[in-house]
């Protein structure tokens, strides 16, 4: 017998409060759907009646995590159609943030991962060292969150000697730290059972859904704007693209553990070969008309702005695809013939942080008609009861 | 691949269905084709650029006519897929039969420009309220938004 469970759609939270409906045979999850727009700000009817310095602001409160990689699209783009080049102390500067924010937000998603799976330790541990690259940004820019340091032109605040110094030293930190991290997967086998064979997402479907991200490469797929776009300096910059291709949460897991230490040689690069010189230039007013494709690599993934400017100082239309959009469909089908106990690990695994906050679920029996309401920390208990009764996966590898 | 190689590939696939193709910047392509021409070109990104990545498709409201522009992914770079539709009939074939993924963005067109997007295996609103009143589309230009007047129950009137 088949009943559905809603789930959402308010999550204080979120930046994207969704709506998903289960529809479930006893444990089994048979079909999800989703329904969004709860949240819907207009934010893209909003841009074309601000201006190109205004609109940078804007677009860096689409996201609370990775707010910066909302305004490093928009402004790169703006850039261009503005016809200047931002000097290369500027972009150096711009991509430190960035990376340090990819740094913060896989270091909280690895949280929340370990919450989820009901491995606590690890959660305070991650989240603690999460303060270390939090402080950083709050020296560099003024702000732990919004950082507000892109300009069109370039950024806005230069980094010292000594600042450059204590970047270095962090991220030393963190560069220790996450290697107990990587070791924590081959000494703690129930973390790596519980995540391994959740929410799979074969190879051909998660291109089909057009997957991004971490999503997208834990399925095996090497895909990474930074390599298959190289704007600024990625082209020169050495990194790798992090893959794994166990195609489920561990694959996950392990893609942002990777990434975390592409991002350490990515920040040392940058801090080694600063170049000196002005960090801005000045920008003018107008733009002549135009139209720009800027994609970033945001920390959940590929980030697409599309800025069609008209010859005055606001843009004829901006168009924004967030990473999280991009992956609901892959979500569906990671969540298709799942159990309602894997609910919180799977959504944990795309990194829309719905599992973050505290929310009901309500169940509908349809045998009975009968409804009640879930927090879903008791949810978050089920599961847990149900992977501690269940027999542990031996020998699951950790794919490193 | 570089962008000339992918325009002369399109050219190649789909010849006189390419209305126009330019290259603005390095690693962007874009291409004008007819509404039905879409998916065509959509096999050709993934047959011969050997990439079924659809990041998302933009519309823009031009007057009289509505443009719908398909970005693709790829490799190296992106490719562009514009095409113009008439604003008094505005009905396009849906892309999901090549790329399902296409599906949430379509129907983000449906709501917000209230384009008929044909074909399309579940065409419920997506971003629109429940009791978002017909033939209001926030992003055609003509759009505007009289607040209505928030009536607090057990309130004043």
């Amino acid at each position: 017998m088949k009943f559905q469970i809603p789930i959402g759609p308010q999550h204080p939270a979120l930046k994207e409060p969704i709506s998903l409906r289960m529809t479930v045979e006893g444990e089994v999850i048979r079909d999800a759907d989703i329904r969004l727009g709860y949240n819907h700000r207009g934010l893209e009817k909003l841009a074309e009646q601000k201006s190109y310095i205004q609109n940078i602001y804007l677009t860096e409160r689409i996201c609370g995590i990775c707010s910066h990689s909302h305004a490093v699209a928009f402004t790169q783009g703006a850039e261009r159609l503005l016809e200047i080049e931002p000097p290369k102390r500027g972009l150096y500067l711009r991509h430190l943030v960035a990376e340090l924010e990819r740094i913060h937000s896989h270091l909280l998603w690895l949280g929340v991962a370990g919450h989820e799976a009901g491995f606590d330790t690890f959660f305070m541990y991650t989240w603690r060292d999460r303060e270390v690259v939090m402080d950083l940004l709050e020296m560099i820019s003024g702000n732990r969150v919004h950082y507000a340091i892109n300009t069109l032109g370039g950024v806005r605040r230069d980094l010292d000697e000594a600042l450059r110094k204590k970047i270095l030293e962090g991220l030393d930190v963190l560069k220790q730290r996450s290697e107990y991290y990587f070791k924590i997967g081959a000494s703690e086998p129930t973390f790596v059972a519980r995540l391994a064979g959740v929410g799979k997402l074969p190879r051909e479907r998660a291109l089909a859904l057009c997957a991004v991200g971490p999503t997208l490469r834990a399925s095996g797929i090497p895909n990474d704007v930074r390599k298959d776009d190289p704007f600024a300096f990625y082209g020169e910059a050495p990194f790798e693209v992090a893959t794994a291709d166990t195609c489920d949460v561990l694959g996950r897991t392990v893609v942002r553990i990777k990434e975390l230490f592409e991002s350490y040689k990515i920040c040392g690069f940058i801090l080694k070969n600063l170049p000196s010189g002005p960090v801005a230039v000045k920008a003018p007013r107008k733009a002549k008309p135009g139209e720009v494709v800027s994609r970033y690599e945001a920390p959940r993934g590929e980030n697409i702005h599309y800025i069609k400017s008209n010859g005055t100082d606001k843009p004829e239309r901006l168009k924004v695809r967030a990473p999280t959009l991009a992956n609901y469909p892959a979500t569906v089908e990671m969540l298709r013939d799942g159990f309602i106990a894997d609910i919180p690990l799977i959504f944990a695994a795309i990194d829309p942080c719905i599992c973050c906050a505290e929310r009901t679920v309500e169940l509908r029996d349809a045998r009975t008609g009968e409804e009640r309401s879930v927090r879903f920390s008791e949810l978050r208990r089920t599961a847990e009861e149900r992977f501690r009764r269940l027999p542990a996966q031996r020998n699951v590898p950790w794919p490193f | 691949m570089t962008d000339q190689e992918k325009i002369a590939k399109f050219r190649e696939r789909l010849g006189l269905k390419i209305l126009e193709a330019t290259s603005p910047s390095p690693r962007r392509v874009f291409l004008t084709v007819a509404p039905a021409d879409v998916k065509a070109a959509a096999e050709v990104v993934k047959t011969d650029l050997g990439s079924e990545h659809l990041s998302t498709i933009s519309g823009l409201d031009l007057g009289e006519t509505f443009e719908i522009i398909y970005h693709f992914g790829d490799s190296a770079g992106n490719v562009n897929v514009r095409t113009r539709i008439p604003k008094a009939d505005p009905r396009l074939p849906s892309l999901c039969p090549v790329v399902p993924g296409a599906i949430l963005y379509e129907r983000e067109l449906q709501d917000m420009f209230g384009i008929a997007v044909e074909g399309l295996p579940d065409p419920r609103p997506l971003l629109t309220p429940d009791d978002w009143p017909a033939g209001n589309f926030p992003l055609r230009k003509d759009w505007t938004f009289e607040r209505p007047q928030e009536k607090i129950p057990g309130g004043k009137t």
